[in-house]
């Protein structure tokens, strides 16, 4: 196996914009807010950007497309700038991108940002695209809620789970998500809600009730990333690091060939295993000190627990009852209010997951601090349990 | 001699109790036939749907010399239903088309140039004609197909015939009136019963060397009620008209009518019976069929009647028919635009279901340059395998309230075929309870998308319980 990344590139200032239905600015204020606040806390010029990579997932609605909306945003002058796009995945794809020019040593510095401005679509939720002249003629147009439901049916089906117990579990993610995103000041949503309240939402696609399902967001989040060298040479004594970052695609087995019973999301194992592998962690459970993951829904959450091996499989209900990634359980999971209440803008979801990693392991999450963490684990997911695009990225300190 | 081999038939699942109309239209004072039941086509369903769902049957053994479709409301009107339902049921090109229209007479002038013909052919006949919500039509009008075989070997044939060409305006539809308009009732049937029934009926029973009180069973698509009644009397025949309890039970079938309605009577047959067959519009078509054997198909048309469920609401019928139009809002606003060049490279295999064996045996759909078999690592070519009429098993499955369609809730799901395919589909006619995993079904042909604007429809299939309820609340 290669020998990964782990180590060889640090963060040296982050950025994230508050997340909601941000009327008062398009998707240009959004990506300087979040890049403005990065610089800070780099404490560079915006000169020494070497290069640029831009994640927007759904261009045609809000930010457009190619390097040239982000390079006008931000008037970066000749900076090379990469736009990169995979659905959901798209924020840790940004990131992947800028890393791997820093560990290849092609770039000094360079920036993470991603954007997405998705209230001006004019109606919650994710709107709907073609799929592709050829696809538009067989495949069925479900919505997202529609493709993550059925993660819960077959779930129940493998582990033979009374609906209703997991139906509570899943309820258990979304007030639990509710409770953390009240203490997060730049999220989408800061109420807290009951569970009856939560059990007894308008079904939007069965078994997902309202709550079971993350909203959409206009927000951007930026990460610059540099050397461990030119980090230190920054002022960061002991920088945060990237231990891993891996990916992993469907190539139609899930959705053409069969074998795979719906009930997990087999790219998530994947890009997890390879993750560990290159972040050098045996045993994420005992190793883990907080996950921010794809929770575009209640039941994702649940299923992920187990595809990243934090649950024993048909286990992920009980320990989630249990309060093991609450905020104060032994793996807590969500504590900024992840894509449920801190909010869901496509393409800077995967770098929001980062920005609470990176400010939990430098002890500057306020209200939220978990304590003392060294390693934090972000998991971000593009498109549908059968045809998916799963990110893992694991973060810590130098030293 | 030839003969008809075979007949099909598809009725919608769902059906409206006119009871329920006339209640919520009670205050109106407008007349409206008030008992018994239509039929109700779902949103994705159309003439060309339920033809090919008619003749599905029809095609197992062997392809026929010619297609032929038939119906007044067929959607294209310069694109032939008839090649699409070739393509749809997989019959090898060389199979000749055509599409008949712009009279309910359409289908027993076919059958009878099919029988004349002796040739080996199929006709298929559907109908979804628009009405206007408050008309007597909307209520009497049903949606639903029939289809019929003719060839060598046949179960029955034909003993007499009489075409009486009439331009009778009973009722008309138009470019400038699409849902019709009818006459005076009383006018209609005292012409019809004078000018048209009888007298071809007589001249039909005289081909065949029978008296009309020697018909056994009688399929007689009316342009009004009580006109066959009124015809029996003058001719002296007591057999049932089947065409009647049709009407009563799924509707006016229009174009389709007469040829379900013979299904029926067809089933209730016995070999050595005399048959008659009346299409009627624009002129009549009488057919006199002499029973040799049970007709394949017949009983299966018969059991259908008794099978679907009823709608409880009048304004989900209202929508369904056209005569409501909901703001689905923003969502409903998406568009697709299928492209020919598409339609032209992949379009045979989606509307006909096709998808592809890999060498090591394994099916796949759509097919692909490369398989999406892991044991295999290079491109090869596949052999055709028709999915279309093979069961599969749903694998994940939910009840989606979020994405637009006409008629919620949207099902969709993954679905596993038996050879190892495995395709994510929308699946159609909801049982009371959902759709469950494992549960089993089958394909049935709708409208994929449909683009108002543009004026295009593009056809796939979707997956269906495999068996329909006797009747229940939908």
């Amino acid at each position: 196996m290669a020998s990964g990344i782990r180590d060889k590139v640090a963060i040296v200032g982050m950025g994230c914009t508050r997340f909601g239905e941000r009327w008062d600015v398009g998707a240009d204020g959004l990506m300087v807010e979040a890049f403005a606040e990065a610089l800070a806390d780099a404490g560079i010029e915006r000169s020494r950007i070497g290069a640029v990579w831009v994640g927007n997932a759904l261009d045609d609605i809000n930010v457009g497309n190619s390097a040239l909306p982000a390079a006008h945003a931000l008037r970066l002058d000749k900076v090379p700038v990469t736009r990169v796009e995979n659905m959901c995945a798209t924020g840790t794809e940004a990131l992947r991108g800028a890393a791997y020019a820093v560990a290849s040593g092609a770039v000094d510095i360079a920036l993470a940002i991603g954007v997405e401005k998705l209230k001006d679509t004019g109606y919650g939720g994710l709107p709907l695209r073609t799929k592709g002249v050829q696809n538009d003629l067989w495949m069925p147009y479900g919505s997202a809620p529609g493709t993550f439901a059925q993660l819960a049916g077959a779930y129940a089906a493998r582990h033979g789970i009374d609906p209703g117990d997991l139906k509570r579990a899943m309820a258990h993610v979304s007030w639990k998500s509710h409770r953390n995103g009240a203490l997060a000041p730049k999220a989408h949503m800061r109420g807290a809600v009951d569970m009856e309240k939560i059990l007894g939402a308008p079904m939007i696609a069965d078994p997902l009730g309202l709550f079971d399902c993350c909203g959409v967001s206009d927000g951007a989040a930026a990460a610059i990333v540099t050397t461990p060298e030119i980090a230190k040479a920054l002022g960061k004594a002991n920088p945060v690091t990237i231990k891993a970052i891996q990916l992993a695609s469907s190539n139609g087995w899930e959705m053409q060939f069969g074998a795979w019973d719906g009930a997990s999301v087999p790219n998530t194992r994947a890009a997890a295993a390879r993750a560990y592998a290159e972040a050098g962690i045996r045993d994420p459970r005992a190793e883990l000190d907080l996950t921010e993951v794809h929770d575009c829904f209640s039941i994702t959450e649940l299923v992920i627990m187990e595809d990243l091996g934090l649950s024993d499989e048909g286990r992920a209900p009980a320990d989630i009852m249990d309060g093991r990634y609450d905020s104060d359980g032994a793996i807590p999971c969500q504590l900024d209010g992840g894509l449920k209440c801190f909010g869901h803008p496509v393409g800077a979801s995967g770098l929001r997951m980062a920005y609470e990693v990176y400010n939990q392991l430098q002890g500057r999450a306020g209200e939220r601090q978990r304590g003392k963490a060294d390693l934090g684990l972000t998991h971000n997911l593009g498109g549908s349990p059968f045809n998916s695009v799963a990110a893992v990225a694991v973060f810590g300190r130098l030293d | 001699m030839g003969g008809i081999t075979a007949v099909g038939g598809y009725l919608p699942l769902l059906r409206l109790d006119r009871k329920v109309a006339a209640r919520e239209l009670a205050w109106s004072g407008l007349p409206m036939p008030r008992a018994g039941q239509r039929a109700v086509a779902g949103w994705d369903e159309d003439p060309l749907t339920m033809a090919v769902e008619a003749a599905r049957p029809l095609c197992a053994d062997s392809p026929p010399a010619a297609l032929r479709f038939a119906s007044t409301s067929a959607y294209f009107t310069d694109r032939a239903q008839s090649t699409i339902a070739l393509h749809a049921l997989a019959l090898p090109q060389s199979v000749r088309t055509a599409d008949l229209a712009n009279s309910r007479r359409a289908a027993t002038t076919g059958l009878l140039d099919l029988l004349l013909a002796g040739a080996d052919e199929i006709l298929a006949v559907a109908e979804k004609r628009p009405t206007q919500a408050g008309s007597s039509a909307q209520l009497a009008f049903g949606d639903g197909a029939a289809a019929v075989r003719c060839g060598e070997n046949a179960a029955a044939i034909l003993a007499g015939y009489s075409a009486i060409s009439h331009d009778l305006v009973d009722r008309y539809a138009s470019q400038q009136r699409p849902t019709g308009y009818a006459y005076e009732e009383r006018f209609v049937r005292d012409v019809a019963v004078a000018e048209l029934v009888v007298p071809a009926v007589r001249e039909a029973c005289q081909r065949a060397g029978i008296e009309p009180s020697a018909l056994a069973q009688v399929a007689c698509a009316e342009p009004v009620g009580a006109t066959w009644r009124t015809a029996a009397k003058k001719l002296g025949c007591s057999a049932p008209n089947h065409c009647e309890m049709l009407t009563d039970r799924v509707g006016d079938l229009g174009a389709a009518h007469p040829l379900y309605g013979l299904g029926l009577a067809l089933a209730a047959a016995r070999p050595g019976d005399n048959v008659l067959v009346i299409g009627f519009g624009s002129g009549i078509d009488a057919l006199v069929l002499k029973v040799l054997a049970p007709v394949p198909g017949a009983a299966e048309i018969a059991a259908a009647l008794g099978e679907g469920e009823v709608i409880a609401h009048y304004a989900r019928f209202l929508s369904l028919a056209g005569s409501l139009e909901l703001d689905w809002g923003m969502r409903a606003e998406f568009e697709q635009k299928a492209q020919a060049t598409v339609l032209e490279r992949i379009g045979r295999d989606m509307i006909g279901f096709i998808g592809g064996r890999d060498s090591l045996g394994n099916v796949q759909f759509p097919k692909s340059a490369m398989p999406v078999n892991p044991a295999l690592e290079a491109p090869e070519v596949f052999a055709d395998v028709r999915l279309a009429d093979l069961d599969a098993a749903i694998v994940s499955v939910t009840a989606d309230r979020l994405n637009f369609t006409p008629d919620p809730p949207f099902d969709f799901g993954l679905v596993q075929f038996d050879n190892g395919a495995r395709v994510l589909m929308e699946l159609v006619d909801r049982p009371s309870g959902g759709f469950a995993v494992g549960q089993r079904v089958r394909m049935r042909l709708r409208i994929k998308s449909q683009n108002a604007r543009l004026g295009f429809r593009t056809y796939f299939w979707k997956a269906a319980p495999l068996v329909r309820p006797h009747m229940g609340e939908a």
